[in-house]
Formats: C-alpha cells, sequence, structure tokens
C-alpha cells in the first residue's frame, strides 16, 4: 500500500471479511445478494446438509467411533506438534486488520488501460492485486470489462518496467531529476521559451487542474493531447454543427436503428465496455431488437454483429453517409442534397434510410472515421432524424478522447524549428504511431529538455533526456471523468513496486506547489469540486469513504442545456465529400486502398509487451502474435495470392511487407491492416511482433486519416506462418451454432415448446446439493473475448508463444469459436464461446485409465492433476476439443519467456488455482475456486448460497452479459430458467453428452434489402 | 482335425487303422534331406561360429537405431512430449500408431506357435521359433509406446492397479480401454515369453550338450531347467504345449481386439465402429505375416537356412498373407459402406475427408499397400519369387502402419467441431522414435539369432522326412502310429 492516505485505504475495502462478519447477525445486512436476502434476512442451513457421513446421528457413541475419535485426536495431536520449516518470511510485527491471509479483498479503481476510464473492482490477495473485475455499481460500465482491461493487471509486473527514473540512460535519483527540470523550466521561464506537456487524452479531472496550474505558473506553458487512434473529427465537428466541441454520449440502449459507418463500437471504438452493454441488451430478441447496419471496409467485431453488413472501401464511406442524408432529407423535406451518385446497391440504402426515418428519434448514426466532413453530414443526418438529446447526448459529452491532430502536427512543426524548449511527453509514444515519426525525432532532439513520464523505454522515451516512470495505475491515486459528471476514483492496490512517482506528484513538484502531494491534491480537488456538486452527503469525510469504496460517484449535471439547433455547412461537407470521392473512384479498379484499424487484442499498441494480449486471438480472424493484411477472398484469388503468402504493399515512399490473410467479407479493393503492432522498444515479449502500419495515416484537412489510397500490391514471394486458433472457418452444416428467427421465436414463444432432451440409456445421474451449470445467449455474445483473458487471469493459463500457437497448442481454457455461412464476399458470422461443456455423461471421464477426470456430485467436470498421467485420451474423445494439455513445462521455462517464467510476472498468479507442471490435461472448471469460495462464505454466514453469488470469471468479464452461471437445480435461478427458454440447445446433443452447458440459439433479424 | 494328415506329396492320406506306418509318406518340409547331425550343426552354427559381415553390419544399423532410441526418449523425458508433432487436435499420432503397429506385428508369432499347432501344421516348424521371438521383441517395442507417449511416464505405474497404495483408495478405471490395454499386452507378453522359452528347452539342452565353453555350458544348463530327453519329460512337455497353445490361441484375438477398442469405444467419427475388432486382428495377422516374410527371407539368405525356410513355407506365408489382406479390404469396403449408408453427418465427412482431405495420400499409400498388393499374390510365380515376395512384405509393413496413422491421425485432425481442426506434422522426434523402435526391434532379433537357435531343431527334425519325425509334437503320424502300436 503506498504511504500516502493509509488510514482511508482501509475505508475504501470492500473485502470478504466484512462480508462475513456483516452477514451474521438477523438484521437485514448492508450488503445483500438478492431482495430476498435484504428484506427477510440470511437464510440459514446446516453446516452439512445430509449429515457427515462419518458423524453418529443421535446414537450413543459406539466403540468403533470411541476408537476412530480417539485415534483421530492422538493423530491431531502429533501432526500438532509438526512444524513446517520456516524460510525466509518476514512475519508482520504488528498484523494488519485487512490482510488476512488466503482471503481476498476487493478495492474499486478505475482503468487506464485506454482512456475510456472503465470502473473496475480489483481482487487482492495477500497484498497483491491479481485480478480485475468490472465494478457493477458504475451506471455506465456494469461489471463487465474489455480484454485490455482484463490484461493491465499483467503490466503491472512487466519486467520491461523501470525501477528508476533514468537522465540520459543511465539510472539517477529522483532529486537529481528533479533538479534538473527545474533548471530547465527556470530556463524556460527566463528565455520565454516554450515548455509543452504533451499527453494523451486527459480524463482526470484533477490533472486537468494541475495542468490549469502550470497554464498559470508557466505563460508560455501549452498543453498538447494526442491519441494515435484519434476522434479529431468529431470533435471539430461537433464544433462545426453545435458550437462544441466534444464526443457526444452514444445511447446504444435506446435506438431501434443503429448504422454504424466503420465504426467499431463493440471492439475498440470510443467506450466498447459500455456500448456492448447497452448494445446487447438492446438486442434482446424476446423484447423488440434493436436493428443494426454496418457499412465497414475491413471486418469489424462490430461488423460480424450486424444483421446487415456492407463493404464499403474507406474512401466511399462519406458518399454512403451523403446517400443516406440524401434520402432522410428528402424524406424531412429539407433542401435538397447534390448530387445522385450512390456508392453502393440504391436498394440497400433505400432500406436502410426507410428503417431510419421509420424510427427517428429513435435510432443513431455513428461513425469512427475521422474526417470532419463526414462527421459533419452525419451530425446532419441525426438532426434531421432528430436523434440528438435522444440517442446522442450533446450536452452531457463523453469525455473519453480530446486528442486533437492539428495541435499535434503544429507541435512538431514547433519543434522542429527548435522552439520548444521543454516538452513533457505522458502516455504518448509519437516516435512508434505518429505518422511522420522522423518529424517528430527530429523536433525532439532539438528540444532543450525532453522529458517522458513512461513506465519503460520505448521508442520515444529512450530518446528523451530524461524518463520519470509514472506507476502503474494500480500502484496510484487518480481520478477520472469519462462521461460529463460521472466521476471514478483510482486507489493504489499495492506499493510502487519500483521507485517511480507518480506523474501528477511530478508535476506538482515542478510547478513548486507547497506539498507536492498528489494524493492530498485529490482529496482536496474532490472537496472543492466533486464534493460541492452533490447534496446527498454533507460531510466530505463520509463522501470521500464512501466515494472510494464504491468506486464511482454520479453528481448531478450542471442544469440541463437545451439540445442544440444544428447549424453546421453540411453543404460544403457534402460537396468535399463528393469531390473526393469522384476523384478515388476514377481509378479505383487499378489501386488498392489501406485501411488502418485497432484489433481488440492490441488496440494502439501500448500494450504490445503483454503476453496475454498477444496471445489473444483477434476474434475475427483468431490470429495471435502478430498483424497482416486482410484481402478478401476474389481479390486474392485474382492476383494470386494466398494465406500467409507476404506481400509489398506500397504508396509512394511507404512500404510495408507483411502476410497476407484472406479476410471473408473484407472489401474486395481494400487492404486491412491493423494498428498497434511492429513495437522495436517495448520489451521481450511485443518487440518485433508485427508490422507498425501507422507510417500509412496522414493528416488530411487537419484531421488524421486512417487510410491510404493507391496502394500498389505485390508479391514477394516469401511467405511467413500467421500463428491462427482456428484455421477452419465454415461449421460444414453441422448443428454447431443454431439460429432462429424472429418469426419462429415469436411463434413458438408460449412456454411448452422448449426442446425435448434426447432419451439416454446411461442413468440419470444424481446430484448432491447443487447441480452446476452454464447458459450462454448466443444472441448476446459480440466476440469481444474479454471472457477469454479473465479466464487467463483466473485460472493462471499460461502463455505459450506464436510458436506453439502454430501448433495448435494454445492453452486458453475457453475459446470464442468463430463460423462464416453464406457468400465468401458478404459471410454472415457468429461467435461461440466454447469451454468444456462438464458432460453428465462425460466421453473423457470413460476412458481416462486412472480416473483423474470424474463428475462431482455437483455436476462439475473435475480434472486431478496429480492423478492425471498425460494419455491424453481424454483430449481425443472429447466431442468440443475443449481439453489443453501441456506439452512442456511452461512455468520457470527460459524456452516460453513469458509472464511464468519471470519472479515478477508469476506475482500475478492466482494462489487459489494450482499451476499445471508438464505433462497434465486441463481445462474449464467453471471456476470451481469460486464456487468453493462462494459455499464457504454462505456456510460461514449461516446461509445458503444464493443465486449470483457465484460468477465465473468469464461471466463476470462479459460486457454484454451473454454467460449465466448458477443451480441448476434451483428452479429459479437465473441459468434455470434460461435452460427453459425456447431458444435453449446443447452442442452436439445427439451424441447424448449431455452437457451441463446450454446455448440459446442466435436469433437471425436480417434486414429486407429487395 | 488329429486324423487329418497334410498331403505334402501329393497321395491323398489314409486315414484308415491298421494300416503300416510306412505306407505313409514322411512329411518333408526341409529340401535335401539333411542327416539329423546336419540339423543341428546347421541351426547351431550362428551360434557356435563368429558372426559373419552381414551381421554385423545390421546389427551395427539395428544398434545405431536403438542408441539414437535411447537418445531421443531421454530427451523426451527431459523436455516433454512437445517435442512431437501432437498438438491440442490430434492428441495421439505417431505413438499409438507405432503401438498398435508394434502389437499387430506380434500376432503372426503367437498365430504360427499356437493356432497352426492346434492345426497341425507341419510348416510351422521352421518358422516358429522365430516368429514367436519377432512377437516378444515387437510387443517390447509396442509396450514402449504407451509407457513413453504419456505426459508425466514417471507415473505411469498409476495405469496398473496396484494395492495396498499410499494413495488413499484410488484404483484405476475399469471402464477405460487403456486398462484393458494393460492387461491384454502384459498377460500377450507373459504368454509369448513363457511359451517361447518352453520351446526352447529341448533345444538348449541340446547346445549345453554341444556347448564347450564352461560359461557358455552353464548357461545353457541352467537354461534348460535340467532337461534329460526322457519319455516322461517329453510327455509332459507336449502336454504343457498344447495346455499353453491353448491360452495363447484366445489371445491372437482378443489382443488385438482389445486395442482396436481403444478407438471403437470412443465416440470419435471414424473410431466409433463396432467392425474394428475383427477387421484390427486380421489386420494383425495380416502385418505379422508381412513382417514374418521380411525377416525370414533376410535371415534365410543370411544365415544359409534355405534349406529349413524353403520357397515352400513363402507359399504358406504368401497365401496367408493374401487372405487376411482380402480381409483387411473388405473391412475398408465395409466401413465406406457404413459410413454411407448409416447417414451419420460426422461419420460421412470423416470418409469424405479420409480420401479426399490433406491426408488422402496416406489413404491411398494404404489402399495400395493393404489393397493391391495382396491382389498381386494369387500367382503363385509369385509366391515363390523371393525378390518379390520380399518387396510384398515391405509394402505390407508400410501398409499397415500407414493403416494406424489413418485411422488415429486422419480421425482426429477433423473431428466434430470445425473450429478444434488442425493438421499433425511429425517432428524429428517423431520420427527418430519410429526409427528407433525398429532398431530395438531388428537388435533384439539380430542378438535372438546369434544367441538362440532360431529354428526348433527338435521339431523340425520331425519333419524332414526321416523316422525320428515320430518325436515331432506336431506330426500326426505320432497318433497313428500309437493306434497301429495300440
Amino acid at each position: 500500500m503506498s504511504d500516502l492516505g493509509k488510514g482511508d485505504q482501509s475505508r475504501g475495502c470492500k473485502s470478504a471479511k466484512d462480508q462475513l462478519v456483516q452477514i451474521n447477525g438477523a438484521a437485514a445486512p448492508s450488503y445483500w445478494k438478492s431482495p430476498e436476502e435484504l428484506h427477510n434476512g440470511a437464510r440459514r442451513t446446516a453446516e452439512f446438509p445430509g449429515g457427515l457421513p462419518s458423524s453418529p446421528t443421535g446414537e450413543e457413541t459406539t466403540r468403533r467411533d470411541f476408537l476412530a475419535a480417539m485415534g483421530f485426536t492422538v493423530a491431531a495431536a502429533g501432526l500438532a506438534g509438526c512444524r513446517a520449516p520456516v524460510q525466509n518470511a518476514i512475519p508482520l510485527l504488528v498484523g494488519s486488520d485487512e490482510i488476512i491471509p488466503g482471503v481476498a479483498n476487493w478495492y474499486a479503481t478505475t482503468c487506464r488501460g485506454c482512456a475510456s476510464s472503465c470502473s473496475l473492482l480489483v481482487k487482492q490477495r495477500d497484498g497483491r492485486p491479481i485480478k480485475i473485475e468490472g465494478n457493477a455499481e458504475s451506471a455506465l460500465f456494469g461489471g463487465g470489462t474489455c480484454a485490455t482491461g482484463q490484461a493491465t493487471v499483467l503490466s503491472l509486473y512487466d519486467d520491461a518496467r523501470l525501477r528508476a527514473p533514468l537522465w540520459q540512460g543511465q539510472p539517477t535519483t529522483w532529486q537529481e531529476i528533479d533538479k534538473r527540470v527545474l533548471a530547465s523550466l527556470r530556463e524556460a521561464q527566463e528565455t520565454k521559451s516554450e515548455i509543452v506537456l504533451l499527453s494523451g487524452s486527459v480524463v482526470s479531472p484533477s490533472v486537468q487542474s494541475i495542468i490549469a496550474e502550470w497554464r498559470n505558473s508557466h505563460p508560455h506553458f501549452r498543453h498538447v493531447e494526442y491519441d494515435p487512434v484519434s476522434f479529431t473529427a468529431l470533435r471539430a465537428a461537433n464544433e462545426l454543427s453545435f458550437g462544441r466541441p466534444v464526443v457526444p454520449h452514444y445511447a446504444f440502449d435506446k435506438a431501434r436503428v443503429i448504422v454504424g459507418l466503420e465504426a467499431d463500437f463493440l471492439g475498440t471504438w470510443l467506450s466498447p465496455v459500455e456500448f456492448a452493454r447497452q448494445y446487447a441488451a438492446n438486442r434482446n430478441p424476446e423484447k423488440a431488437p434493436a436493428l443494426h447496419i454496418q457499412f465497414e471496409s475491413g471486418m469489424s467485431v462490430t461488423g460480424s454483429n450486424a444483421d446487415l453488413r456492407v463493404a464499403v472501401p474507406p474512401s466511399q464511406l462519406g458518399l454512403v453517409a451523403v446517400a443516406l442524408l440524401r434520402r432522410i432529407a428528402h424524406k424531412a423535406g429539407i433542401a435538397p442534397v447534390a448530387g445522385t451518385q450512390d456508392p453502393l446497391d440504391a436498394r440497400k440504402l433505400d432500406a436502410v434510410a426507410d428503417e431510419l426515418w421509420k424510427y427517428r428519434g429513435e435510432s443513431l448514426v455513428v461513425s469512427g472515421v475521422n474526417d470532419r466532413s463526414i462527421q459533419v453530414v452525419l451530425n446532419a443526418l441525426n438532426a434531421a432524424l432528430g436523434n440528438f438529446g435522444k440517442t446522442i447526448d450533446i450536452n452531457k459529452p463523453s469525455l473519453q478522447r480530446s486528442g486533437n491532430d492539428n495541435a499535434m502536427a503544429e507541435l512538431v512543426a514547433k519543434m522542429q524549428r527548435g522552439d520548444v524548449h521543454t516538452l513533457l511527453m505522458h502516455g504518448v509514444n509519437p516516435a512508434y504511431d505518429y505518422s511522420e515519426p522522423d518529424k517528430f525525432l527530429d523536433g525532439l532532439g532539438k528540444t532543450a529538455l525532453a522529458v517522458s513520464f513512461s513506465d519503460r523505454r520505448d521508442e520515444t522515451s529512450s530518446r528523451a533526456h530524461a524518463i520519470c516512470p509514472d506507476h502503474h495505475f494500480l500502484e496510484a491515486w487518480g481520478d477520472a471523468e469519462p462521461v460529463d459528471s460521472h466521476f471514478s476514483l483510482l486507489q493504489p492496490l499495492i506499493a510502487p513496486l519500483f521507485e517511480t512517482r507518480a506523474m501528477q506528484e511530478s508535476l506538482l513538484r515542478w510547478i513548486g506547489h507547497p506539498e507536492a502531494d498528489y494524493y492530498k491534491y485529490l482529496r482536496e480537488f474532490w472537496r472543492t469540486n466533486i464534493f460541492q456538486r452533490q447534496k446527498e452527503i454533507h460531510d466530505f469525510e463520509t463522501f470521500w469513504e464512501r466515494s472510494l469504496q464504491s468506486g464511482v460517484v454520479t453528481v448531478p449535471p450542471p442544469a440541463a442545456a437545451s439540445i442544440p439547433k444544428f447549424q453546421g455547412d453540411w453543404k460544403a461537407a457534402v460537396d468535399r465529400i463528393q469531390k473526393e470521392a469522384g476523384e478515388t473512384r476514377a481509378d479505383a479498379d487499378k489501386s488498392f486502398e489501406l485501411h488502418c484499424y485497432e484489433t481488440v487484442p492490441m488496440r494502439d499498441g501500448r500494450h504490445a509487451n503483454n503476453p496475454w494480449l498477444q496471445e489473444l486471438p483477434d476474434p475475427i480472424t483468431k490470429v495471435t502474435w502478430s498483424n497482416y493484411a486482410s484481402i478478401a477472398p476474389q481479390t486474392a484469388k485474382k492476383l494470386g495470392v494466398n494465406q500467409g503468402d507476404v506481400i509489398r504493399l506500397t504508396a509512394g515512399t511507404r512500404k510495408l511487407e507483411l502476410p497476407a490473410f484472406i479476410q471473408p467479407g473484407q472489401e474486395s479493393h481494400t487492404i486491412s491492416v491493423a494498428l498497434g503492432y511492429g513495437r522495436q522498444q517495448v520489451g521481450r515479449a511485443g518487440n518485433n511482433v508485427g508490422w507498425n502500419a501507422y507510417a500509412f495515416t496522414s493528416m488530411e484537412q487537419g484531421d488524421r486519416r486512417y487510410f491510404t489510397k493507391n496502394i500498389v500490391i505485390e508479391k514477394t514471394g516469401r511467405t511467413e506462418k500467421l500463428g491462427s486458433t482456428q484455421t477452419h472457418f465454415s461449421m460444414e452444416g453441422r448443428p454447431i451454432v443454431l439460429e432462429t428467427s424472429m418469426a419462429e421465436l415469436r411463434r413458438n414463444a408460449e412456454p411448452g415448446n422448449e426442446p425435448a432432451t434426447q432419451p439416454s440409456l446411461w442413468a440419470e445421474r444424481l446430484h448432491g446439493e447443487h447441480a452446476w451449470g452454464m447458459a450462454i445467449d448466443m444472441n448476446a455474445c459480440t466476440g469481444c473475448s474479454a471472457c477469454v483473458v479473465a479466464c487467463q487471469a483466473e485460472n493462471n493459463v499460461p502463455v505459450v508463444g506464436k510458436d506453439q500457437i502454430e501448433r495448435i497448442r494454445i492453452m486458453h481454457w475457453i475459446r470464442i469459436d468463430r463460423y462464416y455461412s453464406g457468400e465468401e464476399e458478404d459471410p454472415v458470422s457468429v461467435h461461440q464461446p466454447m469451454m468444456c461443456q462438464h458432460c453428465q455423461n462425460a466421453p473423457c471421464e470413460t476412458v481416462c485409465p486412472v480416473l483423474a477426470t470424474t463428475t462431482s456430485s455437483e455436476g462439475l467436470n473435475q480434472q486431478v492433476y496429480n492423478r492425471c498421467i498425460g494419455t491424453r485420451y481424454c483430449a481425443n474423445n472429447c466431442p468440443y476439443k475443449v481439453r489443453r494439455f501441456n506439452w512442456y513445462n511452461y512455468t520457470e521455462n527460459p524456452k516460453f519467456d513469458f509472464n511464468m517464467e519471470s519472479p515478477l510476472g508469476r506475482m500475478v498468479l492466482n494462489p487459489d488455482v494450482a499451476v499445471r507442471s508438464r505433462g497434465v490435461m486441463e481445462k474449464c472448471s467453471l471456476c470451481v475456486q469460486r464456487v468453493q469460495l462462494a459455499k464457504n462464505v454462505a456456510l460461514q454466514g449461516k446461509r445458503e448460497l444464493a443465486d449470483g453469488d457465484i460468477q465465473t470469471a468469464c461471466q463476470q468479464a462479459c460486457p454484454s452479459q451473454a454467460i449465466v452461471f448458477g443451480d441448476l437445480k434451483d428452479p429459479n435461478s437465473r441459468v434455470s430458467k434460461m435452460q427453459h427458454n425456447q431458444r435453449r440447445y446443447q452442442v452436439l446433443d445427439e451424441l447424448g453428452t449431455r452437457p451441463n452447458i446450454s446455448y440459446l440459439k442466435k436469433v437471425r433479424n436480417p434486414m429486407e434489402t429487395a | 482335425m488329429s486324423t487329418t494328415s497334410i498331403s505334402v506329396n501329393g497321395k491323398a492320406p489314409d486315414a484308415a487303422r491298421g494300416i503300416e506306418t510306412q505306407m505313409l509318406p514322411p512329411p518333408s518340409w526341409v529340401d535335401d534331406k539333411p542327416s539329423l547331425r546336419d540339423i543341428t550343426d546347421d541351426i547351431a552354427r550362428p551360434l557356435e561360429a563368429r558372426p559373419g559381415k552381414g551381421w554385423w553390419i545390421c546389427f551395427g544399423i539395428a544398434f545405431a537405431a536403438l542408441l539414437n532410441l535411447g537418445g531421443m526418449v531421454t530427451y523426451l523425458f527431459a523436455k516433454g512430449i512437445g517435442i512431437w508433432g501432437l498438438n491440442n487436435s490430434v492428441g495421439w499420432a505417431f505413438d499409438i500408431t507405432n503401438f498398435v503397429f508394434w502389437v499387430g506385428i506380434g500376432h503372426a508369432g503367437t498365430l504360427i506357435s499356437a493356432i497352426l499347432l492346434l492345426f497341425r501344421q507341419q510348416w510351422r516348424t521352421s518358422i516358429n521359433r522365430s516368429a514367436e521371438a519377432m512377437t516378444i521383441f515387437a510387443v517390447m517395442c509396442a509396450g514402449m509406446f504407451p509407457a513413453i507417449h504419456m505426459g508425466r511416464p514417471w507415473d505411469a505405474f498409476f495405469i496398473f492397479p496396484y494395492f495396498p497404495n499410499q494413495r488413499g483408495p484410488l484404483w484405476v478405471n475399469f471402464r477405460s480401454p487403456l486398462v484393458w490395454d494393460v492387461f491384454a499386452i502384459s498377460t500377450y507378453l507373459t504368454i509369448s515369453l513363457v511359451f517361447w522359452y518352453l520351446g526352447m528347452i529341448p533345444d538348449l539342452a541340446t547346445l549345453r550338450d554341444r556347448a564347450t565353453g564352461k560359461i557358455k555350458k552353464f548357461a545353457f544348463r541352467l537354461l534348460s531347467l535340467g532337461w534329460n530327453g526322457s519319455h516322461r519329460t517329453w510327455s509332459r512337455y507336449e502336454i504343457v504345449s498344447l495346455v499353453l497353445a491353448g491360452l495363447a490361441t484366445p489371445l491372437v484375438l482378443s489382443v488385438h481386439s482389445i486395442v482396436s477398442m481403444d478407438f471403437a469405444t470412443s465416440l470419435l467419427p471414424g473410431w466409433h465402429t463396432t467392425i474394428f475388432p475383427p477387421y484390427f486382428v486380421a489386420g494383425a495377422i495380416y502385418s505379422g505375416f508381412g513382417m514374418v516374410l521380411t525377416l525370414l527371407i533376410i535371415t534365410r539368405s543370411t544365415m544359409n537356412l534355405q534349406r529349413y525356410i524353403t520357397l515352400r513355407h513363402l507359399d504358406k506365408m504368401a497365401k496367408v498373407t493374401m487372405l487376411t489382406g482380402m480381409i483387411v479390404s473388405y473391412a475398408y469396403l465395409t466401413e465406406f459402406f457404413s459410413a454411407w449408408y448409416g447417414g451419420n453427418l460426422y461419420e460421412r465427412y470423416h470418409f469424405i475427408n479420409r480420401a479426399t482431405g490433406p491426408y488422402a495420400w496416406c489413404f491411398y499409400l494404404m489402399v495400395l499397400c493393404n489393397v493391391v498388393t495382396p491382389q498381386l499374390l494369387w500367382s503363385r510365380k509369385a509366391r515363390t519369387s523371393v525378390r518379390f515376395l520380399f518387396i510384398v512384405s515391405i509394402m505390407v509393413n508400410i501398409g499397415m502402419w500407414f493403416e494406424r496413422f489413418v485411422i488415429i491421425v486422419v480421425s482426429l485432425h477433423r473431428a466434430f467441431l470445425p473450429s478444434g481442426w488442425g493438421m499433425f506434422y511429425p517432428t524429428i522426434f517423431d520420427i527418430g522414435i519410429l526409427v528407433g523402435s525398429f532398431g530395438l526391434f531388428f537388435t533384439c532379433f539380430l542378438l535372438f539369432i546369434r544367441l538362440l537357435p532360431m529354428i526348433a531343431m527338435w521339431e523340425i527334425k520331425g519333419v524332414v522326412g526321416h523316422g525320428a519325425h515320430k518325436m515331432a509334437l506336431s506330426s500326426d503320424e505320432d497318433q497313428e502310429e500309437v493306434a497301429v502300436n495300440a
């Protein structure tokens, strides 16, 4: 724990121990698991329902019992005399009330994995944060997280993190750094030279306040915000349209029709956890599911979920916006939109426009294209549809992205002129992700002092004069305001592992702040700002504790403003779009466009050294440890390119050579290349993984553009293996992912239409007190893969590296199978989470020669590692292929130089789960450790286990709540109810395996376009 | 059976009692009618003389392969079975293919020594000893694979039911075919070893009597268990032989049936089929005879034993090979037919994939070796051409190895969920250990032909056409003579 505010932290802690204490007694507990518990008090059951098998039941003690008891007593007394050998552990002289060995504490904090700033609840065991979960109390994000968020806990234990500040690459002390920085700042002050803080989007209000203080104390101070994946155009367009340079807050749950133009809002765009949650809730087939249409060039997670997905090259996306606006304007009777050209089948556009118009005020058109003309046209479109104030909130905007491309470009120019004296850089890496890194580095060389707050030597910080490593967010205090009036706090879960210092503290120190204590500053800031904005609590101490404990605070927004009127010049924007698109189309057949995008695992590349993320299969391509050039099947055929052929993409002087990946649904004239790869200096796991595509971004009319036209493709003749975890994408007509239609669903809506279970020759398996089961809603699952990383973190799943993945040896206990159906050019995709199905008639069990896998009395299929001799017979006989074999020792093995090789990286391991040795089989246990813990907690609280007490790691992480775990014996549990849903089916049911995991059919709601 | 004698010289045997024994043609399975002394000399020569160049070259190669096996298995134990090409989709490949292959090889030995003994086939006398030796070495090779294929071979003893154990009430899973395998293979090895050893005792006694060196004499004396050649000894000996043959006979059918259940009891398309037990037994005998042919063709020429292992022997073995090969071919057809007729989606896909998928070349190689090749043996000319038979026997070996590979790998690599599909590519260690198992086999076999009589001297003496044939256990004349005397 940090020294800062130790006393306060204890109150911010939600410990399991508290729960134990509080659930005792008849009074309604302050924490409750269900409304029943709140109103009726906890239910009680005996410690061993049904009695202990050996205990005498009411009868006299027999001689045998006496002897047994006596034998036990003597043996126990003897054992008590044995002592485990004392190792070099230093005991706490004074025990802490908070830390009980083996009992986890949970603290609320805020994710800094990206600027979305999701609220988290972090599990701390014996003083170490080991697992990240979403904070269910957050009104924005719910309990879900994304894959990146799940993986950030591993970044804390990253070997590549700096142990101490560096001056000119040499370790130094903070005093030394402070001296030099202060001297430089004084010099800048005296020479009236510019001091610049270059940072990523600042979501923290207290940091903004510190920056304001800098502005006050240094007249020549400038703050530039720079995001490698920029939202500048969206902000600029809102300034042009409404006079407000903001990113609006979207409500995907309120829209009946959602149209996305290259906006991967379920995977990477703006705030995917929040949007996935809204989206899934809004697509519930039992209610009225929203219609989703996606126009995009490459296949994204979002596109793979759409009811209608239309492949459009990036240069033509503007025309789609114009075409939609033209139709809506016509319907709304607004001034006609120039031109008549449609970039694609007019019927599709007509149908989309009809739907939008039908649900005007309940529709939403979003675009991730960083082009202000397109954004202005979309603003006009949304305004014409009356969506502002309904599905788009511009009065309470999102503050998650505030980078400014123009300001960055100006800064680079200024740096190159030598006009920047002192440059402070936080959370940025332009030497890697700027479109012209050479210019930036040239400018960097001309600064008198460049200070980076990076936690490692990366491409940028290694060129700076000083590196002042910032804490990892799990070591730091802080706050965030992701959406206007929604606040969230960060609190440290562990004392800083290294000699790092909070960036805020450095900033405070360098402007000579009296105390330079960020914790105090933060508290003071909250006292004077956020505390003042709420009325519920009158005492700041209480407010602070409450806020720390719950992690999130929502204050009433400033007086509700009226919905601003659209006043942008959409006609000029339309003209510009049409002019440019016209130019492109003229030579469309000869050349290709290169489209840069973010992938779910790697995002903008800042987490490249996180092996969990590198090994996370891309939700669409299922490729790990690399990026690639996605190319349409028909184009690949035309060019004679095969999977894995290295192709050279050339645009003027810019060249990129990388392997081709044949992607069904890819736009035929577009090559998609993921950003975030090809880091040169990030750490052992991430160096030289993939190829850097940032060079193919450019500045166009003040916005950074993420596609390049006139790309020439050449084959190099080389091939490169792609580490893909799934190589076959067709279901081969097998009933694996079952689908149904809305019409059929309505037809069979009456109860009694549940599918019958098949007869079995085997006796029904008798269950004990519980029968654990799971239901997975295929309609809610977006394929975002957060569950995969959550499972990896929870269950100590090792990372095996690209070579092993090429050999089909990934260890993930849960995988998301993705299948295509239909045309190769325009496929329909499905995502299916697949893990051990916990069969009641498990094929793996009968074949194991040594009984290493058995079914528990509660229906869990268990793997007994100590008994397993590794014949792999079980895996061969598993029809779901979910068993994972330890082909090597993946722990402490230099051949697998990932987190489990380093002592630091092993700190993330969950002590409740055994680390498997080589030669044993493993698989999903349905988080049996969580089941066991919840049972113990209930037992100690003398109450019965309630539905929802146990959440598996995958279920907890799922932002769209597609996974539900529970007791099938309890007819009122959520999972039981889902098992009786008419959409329910079991995969490979006809084999008679009787899985305890059920799936709910995917509901197809295809849009009529003809 | 006992009264039906095999016509060797074309004359019909007369089973009527009371007819003079000398009217019956003496069985003759040895060319040139060597004297009894010649036989003993011929067979004992390799044991007493220095080995020739050919033996040393063969032994050198085999021993190098064995050393390679030792090295690779050591490395395997040190690093883990990740050094093989196995993966999450294909959990068994070369390891279990080799296992089934070697178990199958062993079957010919048992068939020859037990079933042909019961059927009174005299031609077995020249080949039974080496075939039995082959069985033992093949079962040793086979037994090695389940042990080394385990992820944690140091815990291999978990697979044996043992009591008391210190791991609580842990027992093996009697439902698992792998446990059945343990029983089947260990029974098989035990019976084969005992049978082989017992059959050698009279010869060991002969060698004891011939031995000159002190150590040699001591060793053979020990091994021959005080054999004295008395009538009482012979009579008991023959009873024991028959009893053991009776015990070994069901093993010919049961061992490979049980091995086949490793696959048949699973639910994998391509494995889950009831035809497997007879199909595997036929395949085992087919491959076993292939291997016997290979071994004997080499041995008879390198050891100058053409006189004892005649073309007629080869012809007989070729016929058995052809018959079992056709049974195997029929089984292939049946599999395809049931896949089509059964209408099971997965089953059907599996067989389409077998014939057209990425491993189709293995399938066609298997068809070439196991379906086409045996058909060539219809011609007597082919059956008596040593060179041709040698090629055929090698083809049979290759074909049967690939049959197991096709069954195991092709079934696994594309099972139920297409998301779990993947390819298996062997590594140097897969191939090295396969080669190494041949090294183990041939090293053992080459040592055998140097150290022990590779033809049953006492048995073959009964089929050379001398009066001594009356001693032979397997000759029908024994009983007839008894009848005459009575």
